[in-house]
């Protein structure tokens, strides 16, 4: 997240509360705003950066690559047959989910809390969008996995219902985010909302252990059971999807420091 | 529907959502950008 400006609790709202000098706009370097300091107007967070660029091509590239290996490398399961070919795009979507995605607005959610730095709170706001995303899309192929193969698009059972009520917890969490100004009031009440929903991150994964449960198991006691072969396909997903996680993570972090940087221009402009 | 049916479905509905998230972050861009550069122009112009 280059060129970001820390917002420590001095930043914006005791700023205005204050009626101090207004912030110029400083992010990363790019400042076109005259008394800035004369940096030239080169790429900040609303500026393109070809490392970001190459990295979003390369995780498409990835995700096509995935994609073939799942449809065509992988060999076809013995029992579930080809609609199984599902499970390497449904299972790196929850791994990105439950993984990447909310850890890290749990980590940030406790790091604003104990810095106060605003940064924190877009990349965990950032963090939560994408696992949503995601876990709407393991939410939906699961059930058109399961159709065909348990005879039923849901079931009760302990896993589906467990992530079922994450996705819940962090949609609410972004209502919670959507309904309260940008602000270090909104950042407390979130970061709160964020510690206390990854709650249900461990209980999800462990839900196939603890209940009974007709969701697949992978591993067990000697390991991963798989095919050598869907192995590898499984674990190129895996490695897939994430560099797509990081990919879509600074690009939304990025776009949130650029929105917080039109609300500084804003407010520039009210006090002249 | 068979089980080609509902593996297509299932891929259809990956691309779907990352392609509507990739759409929504694009022209969020895009409207962020203008607003920063017309932002701009106006502080400019009244300095």
């Amino acid at each position: 997240m280059t060129g970001t400006i820390s917002d420590q609790e001095q930043g914006p709202d005791a700023r205005a509360e204050d009626g101090g000098p207004p912030l110029t706009s400083g992010s990363g370097g790019s400042s076109a705003v005259p008394g800035s300091g004369g940096a030239p107007a080169v790429s900040g967070p609303g500026g393109r950066k070809l490392w970001i660029d190459l990295l979003g091509l390369g995780s498409v590239a990835l995700i096509l690559m995935a994609l073939y290996g799942a449809l065509i490398v992988a060999p076809t399961e013995a029992v579930m047959g080809d609609v199984q070919r599902i499970f390497y795009f449904h299972m790196p979507s929850a791994w990105v989910a439950l993984g990447p995605a909310f850890t890290v607005v749990f980590v940030c959610s406790i790091i604003y809390l104990a810095k106060r730095d605003l940064k924190f709170d877009r990349i965990a706001g950032a963090s939560a969008e994408i696992g949503v995303m995601f876990t709407t899309i393991t939410l939906v192929t699961g059930p058109l996995w399961a159709r065909p193969i348990w005879g039923a698009y849901w079931t009760w059972d302990p896993r589906l219902t467990t992530t079922l009520v994450l996705w819940f917890i962090y949609v609410a969490y972004l209502m919670l985010r959507s309904s309260t100004a940008e602000g270090h009031k909104r950042a407390r009440l979130a970061a709160v909302f964020g510690i206390v929903g990854w709650i249900d991150v461990p209980i999800v994964f462990m839900s196939i252990r603890w209940w009974r449960t007709i969701h697949p198991t992978l591993i067990n006691g000697q390991g991963m059971q798989m095919d050598p072969t869907m192995q590898a396909v499984l674990m190129f997903s895996l490695f897939a999807f994430t560099i797509l996680y990081v990919y879509l993570l600074i690009v939304r972090v990025r776009q949130l420091d650029l929105g917080s940087r039109v609300d500084r221009l804003r407010q520039q402009l009210l006090m002249r | 529907m068979n089980q080609i049916g509902f593996l297509f479905a299932g891929y259809a509905v990956i691309w779907v959502v990352l392609g509507t998230y990739f759409v929504f972050v694009g022209r969020r861009q895009t409207a962020l950008k203008r607003e920063v550069e017309r932002l701009e122009r106006e502080l400019q112009a009244q300095a």
